[in-house]
């Protein structure tokens, strides 16, 4: 096959398939109630005792402290990741703050946070 | 034996099949309210990968094929290209497909190249273009030497093993459930390829056949689909990147940074990136028979159900 015409087809596939996902509404993120957290951190850590959970306001993020220490987890497009919270630095941005985990997989997650919020977030994630 | 043989890249001409078969599933999915989930950047994410993958092989392609062109030289044997032996061909690269992809899940070095197509939390049709980039690196090629050294020439096992990629397309939905029984029984189908893409502790490991079953039954790898275990797709730790490069590379990269720890001997660093994935030199992390394990002493009741019936895997 021509590889302009191979390049045309996935180029135009790709843009059409993205375009119509996005105009659907499949671009949203997922909005985790304390119940949802707790679910989806034993699916990423079916070991873990949880011990209490403090969502964001904005559903996107929640903190999770378990026997073994405090972790982190965030929307993920429709789903989730979480880490614990061991090596990371943290920072704050004008949104909130910003998580660096030194993981070519997972470089980093941006937390929108409400002014009230970023404090007891950044004091509650140092580690344990 | 020298006769020039050539034939098509049926993977480059399916891409239109592709793309409307994609369309297809997310409309069924969307008109009826069932059969699987779809996201934008995680779909944009699998297509990129997809079309990078094709890249790679234009750019990469030549040294496999040099590689089978020596071996083609070097043998005597010439089944030639009738449909028996292209059939006979197709049959024993499926079983050729079968081991290089349990490799990619037992050798971390294979597992760094095929992680990428399991990366995804999501299980459609764009997850099965998630492919990766970096296949040659992984010198698998070697496993097709036999098919080339028995008389097939390299065009024909790089054909059949396009159809064999081509036939594993439609495997990847949940629109699907189960197909009749005798073709559950031979047959790979959504169904076992979706306990396949499972990171439950039960689907690890399991159903690496492409086109026919019945390897796995075979070599003792096969776990059905359970309805009391709804399969959750995806990695044991899911990476939280949607760009390209990083899912590419991430688990390349992982290698280098565990073998090049200080203090470590030389077969502890040969063993990152040989042992399967999970192994570490303290015991810190865990492989799927450890993950098996501490399932099975939270959950003793399901000791002997499929995917917990044997001891760890050999390979």
């Amino acid at each position: 096959m021509p590889l302009e015409i191979l390049l045309i087809m996935v180029i135009g596939g790709v843009s059409a398939v993205a375009a119509i996902l996005h105009l659907s509404g499949r671009s949203e993120q997922t909005v985790l109630s304390v119940e949802d957290a707790r679910a989806e951190w034993h699916r990423h850590f079916p070991d873990d005792v949880i011990l209490q959970v403090l969502i964001a306001e904005n559903g996107h993020a929640a903190l999770v402290q378990t026997e073994g220490g405090t972790g982190l987890l965030w929307a993920f497009g429709a789903d989730t990741v979480a880490r614990h919270l061991i090596d990371f630095d943290v920072f704050e941005t004008g949104t909130g703050l910003r998580l660096e985990f030194h993981d070519f997989g997972t470089p980093g997650v941006s937390l929108s946070l409400a002014p009230h919020e970023r404090a007891d977030w950044q004091q509650m994630m140092i580690p344990s | 034996m020298s006769d020039p043989i050539s034939y098509p890249d049926v993977t480059q001409y399916a891409v239109p099949f592709f793309i409307a078969a994609i369309l297809a599933e997310f409309l069924w999915i969307a008109i009826k309210g069932r059969g699987g989930r779809y996201e934008t950047r995680d779909a944009l994410t699998s297509l990129i990968m997809g079309a990078g993958s094709v890249a790679a092989g234009i750019l990469l392609g030549f040294i496999a094929w040099a590689f089978f062109m020596v071996l083609w030289q070097l043998t005597p044997l010439d089944m030639g290209t009738s449909i028996w032996a292209v059939l006979v061909c197709f049959v024993l690269d499926d079983l050729r497909y079968y081991w290089v992809h349990r490799f990619g899940h037992r050798v971390r070095w294979v597992w760094a190249s095929h992680v990428n197509h399991h990366s995804s939390q999501h299980y459609n049709l764009t997850t099965a273009l998630r492919q990766t980039w970096t296949g040659t690196f992984t010198f698998m090629m070697v496993v097709r030497a036999p098919l080339v050294l028995l008389g097939f020439h390299p065009a024909l096992v790089l054909f059949v093993g396009g159809l064999n990629l081509i036939y594993q397309f439609w495997i990847h939905t949940e629109a699907i459930g189960k197909m009749p029984r005798w073709f559950e029984a031979v047959m790979n189908t959504p169904s076992h390829h979706r306990a396949h893409h499972g990171r439950n502790p039960r689907y690890l490991d399991c159903n690496y056949a492409g086109v026919f079953i019945i390897w796995d039954r075979i070599f003792g790898t096969f776990v059905p689909e359970q309805e009391n275990d709804r399969v959750d797709y995806g990695l044991v730790h899911n990476i939280g990147t949607f760009n390209p490069l990083r899912v590419a590379f991430h688990e390349w990269v992982g290698i280098f940074r565990d073998m090049t720890q200080p203090g470590l001997t030389l077969k502890q660093r040969l063993l990152y990136a040989l042992a399967p994935p999970g192994y570490s030199h303290d015991g810190s992390r865990d492989t799927s028979e450890t993950i098996k394990a501490k399932y099975l002493a939270r959950n003793p009741q399901d000791r002997g159900t499929p995917g917990f019936e044997q001891p760890a895997d050999p390979t």
